[in-house]
């Protein structure tokens, strides 16, 4: 039995003529957590909204625990919290009634200490009217909404987006806590610092295309290198014009280099004014996010969803 | 099975909508009902007209103003109200975004279109019963200065008859609400659809040649005569009209299942994989 709590085969969603996603082969283990990195229009949404049948497919499969996201919708939206990245609420309704309502729409025993302890967390008052908060706070509702029944499946479409830097920090506790609970987690952002430091892998979508899914540490040391080198003596400015190796800066005594390919001719180049110190700089995953959207693509039409 | 939650919050939320405009056409009721004395002797002249005569519009009898006036006007002012809703409460909510949250719920797409069809036929059916029951009222004082053969729950029969006609443009605005890309055109379908219907009424009256088309036009089943009074609500337009409305409310179920939530686009706009890109 897979333990793929998401597994999409082909999915294919355009609009008209226009482009959500192609042909994404994607799953999500239990547990883990999961990060769908893009920028806004490379398809995030699109792909989060068919595996909650908000929008169909127009070819390939979605599944969720192993259900079929159109054909047994109801079953699988039971056991997932979902968190729009658009989010709209009802705005006459009190967020004490609303988060009520949504409770008992999903039939779900809320644990309403759990519940109290959320609104607390996230510095809520829940007795007034929705259309009175400010739009960090009807955030504050929606994750509160994601969260209160515990499910077994988060998706979370840009949560900490309107949040200041302080309830980021607890929406990303809250996000560790559910993988401590051996919870899953679906988090789509473009917050790239964040989805660093919770996410076990990633997914990188590019114009609706899922170029890469890897663990976070394998995407941080394999897609490109970044060295320091001390020279003895300092290379002349073309010594390392080499296809994959790009200079990033110099001083009297030392290069640094962003290397993608050529690593050997580097180093055997580098050798020949003689290293005093070589150095491996850190790359985050923003950079290889980046780098990503850096190389150039023909067919560059991207769609908002 | 219904989402009953849903329902409390739909009707929850349209309260004051009830009370406004059941106590506004309530008010309308009033003033037809209590006008009628004031310009007893001069609706006779009225009353000969061609024109009313011609579209069955009979002014000299109390009964022939009051379904003239009343009984043909609530459902005519009525259709505002149900096709602006109806149409705002699919596709409207979708252009709000407030729909995205709803379906991603536990719900069955055929839950949520018929607890937002029952909360908005609870609502109408509730305005009705003020407008009638106020109408109603205002009689047993009128009686007392005017000879009617009217009995005040013969009036309000009559005023509760315009439910069915309405119910069918609240379907057709459901129906359009679902099938349709956006709020705006559901509304526009649904109010070009009603205002056809009730000219075709009018003219198929005054044109004999139109006579023939009386069977397709929708106010054809729905009786704002004095008759209404005499002969009653006629069983066979009730449930023709229910019928129309049930095919509406079905068709509104079908697209709603099959509609792309928050793309706003047109049914056949989707295009199948493999379709070359622009």
């Amino acid at each position: 039995m897979t333990d793929h709590v998401i597994e999409t085969k082909e999915l294919t969603v355009y609009y008209g003529h226009q482009r959500g996603i192609v042909d994404v082969d994607l799953f999500v283990r239990r547990g883990e957590i999961f990060g769908f990195l893009g920028p806004n229009g490379a398809g995030k949404t699109t792909a989060q909204r068919v595996l909650m049948d908000v929008i169909r497919p127009t070819s390939g499969r979605a599944a969720v625990f192993g259900l079929d996201c159109q054909r047994q919708g109801t079953a699988l939206r039971k056991r997932v919290g979902y968190l729009p990245g658009e989010l709209s609420l009802y705005p006459h309704m009190k967020a004490d009634s609303f988060l009520r309502m949504l409770a008992s729409l999903r039939n779900a025993n809320v644990n309403t200490s759990f519940r109290n302890q959320l609104i607390e967390r996230l510095d809520l008052d829940p007795s007034r009217k929705i259309h009175a908060y400010s739009r960090g706070n009807k955030q504050k509702i929606g994750i509160i909404a994601a969260f209160m029944s515990k499910p077994e499946l988060l998706m979370l479409d840009e949560p900490t987006s309107g949040l200041d830097p302080l309830m980021q920090q607890v929406v990303l506790e809250l996000v560790r806590e559910a993988k401590e609970e051996g919870r899953t987690v679906f988090f789509s952002s473009h917050n790239l610092p964040e989805v660093q430091a919770v996410c076990d892998r990633v997914g990188i979508i590019r114009n609706g295309e899922l170029v890469r899914t890897d663990r976070v540490e394998n995407l941080t040391h394999q897609q490109f290198k970044r060295l320091q080198i001390r020279f003895r003596t300092l290379p002349a400015t073309d010594a390392f014009t080499i296809d994959g190796v790009k200079e990033l800066t110099r001083d009297e005594s030392s290069v640094t280099l962003e290397i993608r390919s050529g690593f050997a001719e580097v180093m055997e180049r580098a050798a020949g004014y003689g290293v005093e110190d070589l150095e491996t700089l850190p790359v985050t995953l923003e950079e290889i996010f980046l780098a990503f959207y850096d190389e150039p693509d023909e067919d560059d039409d991207r769609v908002s969803a | 099975m219904l989402a009953l939650n849903l329902l409390k919050y739909e009707l929850f939320s349209r309260w004051g909508v009830i009370l406004g405009w059941g106590l506004g056409l309530g008010l309308f009721g009033i003033m037809y009902v209590a006008i009628y004395p004031q310009f007893e002797d001069k609706m006779a002249v009225l009353s000969e007209i061609p024109f009313y005569k011609a579209i069955g519009i009979d002014l000299g009898s109390f009964e022939g103003f009051i379904a003239s006036s009343l009984v043909l006007n609530v459902p005519v002012i009525l259709a505002i109200y149900v096709i602006v809703s109806s149409s705002d409460t699919l596709a409207g909510e979708e252009d709000k975004g407030t729909l995205e949250l709803i379906v991603t719920m536990p719900l069955k797409r055929w839950q949520i279109v018929t607890t937002k069809a029952i909360a908005l036929t609870i609502v109408t059916f509730m305005v009705l019963m003020i407008t009638g029951a106020t109408s109603a009222l205002t009689l047993i004082w009128v009686r007392q200065s005017v000879e009617v053969n009217v009995s005040t729950s013969e009036l309000f029969v009559a005023v509760m008859s315009c439910m069915p006609i309405t119910l069918v443009f609240l379907m057709m605005g459901l129906f359009f609400s679902a099938w349709l890309p956006n709020r705006k055109t559901a509304a526009t379908a649904a109010t070009v659809v009603f205002l056809v219907s009730y000219f075709a009424e009018i003219l198929a009256g005054i044109v004999p040649a139109l006579a023939v088309i009386k069977p397709f036009i929708l106010f054809h089943y729905f009786d704002s005569g004095a008759t209404v009074f005499f002969i009653g609500v006629q069983a066979k337009d009730v449930w023709t009209l229910l019928v129309i409305a049930a095919i509406f409310f079905a068709l509104a179920l079908i697209s709603f299942q099959r509609r792309d939530i928050t793309v706003g686009q047109w049914p056949w706009q989707r295009a199948k994989a493999g379709d070359t890109l622009t």
